[in-house]
């Protein structure tokens, strides 16, 4: 898989969950996602889940923090990791 | 998914169950009566390996999978009647063993979990506070670095085990600007300057589970004891609440076979209107729905424990067995005491604190309320 498909794959995922009817041009791949509240505990936990579940990966919970998790392009270099 | 057991898990959990019935029953009305807790059955337990059952062996642990581990603890259960010094055992595994197993350096694994599998050692959990609740991460608590220590300010309330711990996982805010996003976890030693304890928490049920407020007043931690980074502490909880809804509630299933067995062998025994009270069909159906629940519930935690071993995130799976289990083990008490009749309200017959025991199931480790939204919102709404 591509690392482009796996953004755009992710952001499809929070666009539709976590930020319904934004412009989906607003959201780049250095958008702060989890220091701006868009990725809350919960929403955190569902991307995580969401993310196992369609790359078939593992995401240790260390791994689940802003330093990972706070941008598309950050979440898409730990997936990219992992495949 | 394959849940039969080996022989030799088999054999754990036989032995398991026998020596709860043998050792940790004996005295607990009294214990019970005065908010007691048995460190002589807790040291007895560390013996038998309970609390190292996950933790590796390299750290003294028995490195037992996630699905053997729940096995053994839904015999201790079954065998010990002590729900709070299950409960006790229990807080000390999942709040504090398995956050340093994930989160721990090695250096931090070699000091903290030795001690910990071994029962010399008793950890507690420090996270919620008199407004931080279901919203656990709005926490007051600060933690300021000073050098290479962390000054912590701020007070718990709720600490399983607090009046007997040696070391607490404590969160705390390092950077109150960033919310959620600051909460961080450090591992607090007993001794530690500036660290006190409040009044010992009376409770209704798991009373011989110790449970008090902590404060911290300018307690010096050193830089060493952050457990992961700064920041880490959201998902350090919320890693530690998986493993702990997903298997806090194992010996309430072995509870929930004992409250069964006691039932059926009352029913059958009691006699009114010239007959076994349980050939009467309404106490059949209490019966019942017991078994039912019970078959139910054990589903749910080996279906969790089960994805846990296979190493996947459980939160989803967690939640419904800690929702399913706390629920049912309620239930299920509340039946057995309609059965016994006002026998059962007695202290002489222990269903009434069996009632007691798992009614506070539905609170600990986030209220049925908090699983309802954490179910809700993993299946897409």
């Amino acid at each position: 898989m591509e690392r482009q498909d796996i953004v755009d794959t992710v952001k499809k995922f929070i666009l539709e969950q976590f930020l319904p009817g934004e412009d989906p041009d607003e959201l780049t791949t250095d958008t702060p996602l989890m220091t701006t509240g868009i990725l809350d505990s919960l929403a955190t936990l569902k991307l995580v889940t969401f993310l196992e579940q369609e790359f078939d990966i593992t995401v240790e919970a260390h791994e689940a923090d802003a330093a990972n998790l706070n941008t598309l392009d950050l979440i898409a270099d730990l997936v990219d990791g992992k495949l | 998914m394959d849940f039969s057991w080996s022989e030799e898990q088999a054999n754990l959990r036989e032995s398991m169950a026998k020596f709860a019935r043998e050792e940790l029953n004996e005295g607990l009305a009294a214990r019970d009566k005065n908010g007691e807790f048995n460190r002589e059955g807790w040291n007895t337990c560390a013996k038998m390996g309970v609390h190292g059952l996950p933790v590796p062996t390299a750290y003294g642990g028995l490195g037992m999978d996630a699905l053997t581990t729940v096995g053994v603890l839904e015999s201790l259960g079954y065998g010990c009647e002590d729900n709070g010094l299950v409960f006790s055992i229990n807080a000390h595994m999942w709040t504090l063993e398995t956050p340093i197993m994930g989160f721990g350096t090695e250096e931090q694994k070699k000091k903290f979990l030795p001690k910990l599998t071994s029962g010399e050692w008793i950890g507690a959990n420090a996270m919620s506070e008199p407004g931080a609740g279901s919203d656990a991460y709005s926490i007051a608590t600060t933690a300021k670095k000073k050098g290479d220590v962390y000054l912590l300010n701020g007070g718990k309330v709720f600490c399983s085990n607090g009046p007997i711990a040696d070391v607490y996982l404590a969160f705390a805010n390092t950077d109150p600007a960033l919310g959620a996003n600051g909460v961080t976890g450090f591992l607090v030693e007993r001794t530690a300057p500036g660290l006190s304890l409040g009044k010992h928490t009376e409770k209704m049920g798991l009373r011989t589970s110790p449970m008090c407020e902590v404060f911290f007043e300018d307690c010096e931690v050193p830089e060493a004891n952050r457990l992961g980074r700064e920041g880490a502490g959201k998902m350090l909880f919320a890693d530690s609440m998986s493993w702990e809804r997903g298997c806090i509630l194992a010996s309430a299933v072995g509870t929930m076979r004992r409250l069964l067995e006691t039932s059926i062998e009352y029913a059958s025994a009691r006699e009114q209107f010239g007959q076994p009270i349980g050939k009467f069909q309404m106490i059949q159906s209490k019966i019942v729905d017991m078994k039912l629940r019970l078959d139910t519930a054990r589903a749910f935690l080996y279906q969790s424990a089960y994805q846990k071993s296979r190493g996947k995130s459980v939160y989803l799976e967690a939640a419904m067995a800690k929702l399913y289990i706390s629920e049912s083990w309620i239930e299920c008490a509340r039946h057995a005491l309609q059965i016994h009749g006002g026998y059962g309200y007695t202290v002489e017959y222990k269903i009434e604190r069996e009632l007691r025991d798992a009614l506070a199931s539905t609170l600990f480790s986030g209220t049925s309320e908090i699983q309802r939204t954490i179910i809700a919102s993993l299946m897409g709404l």
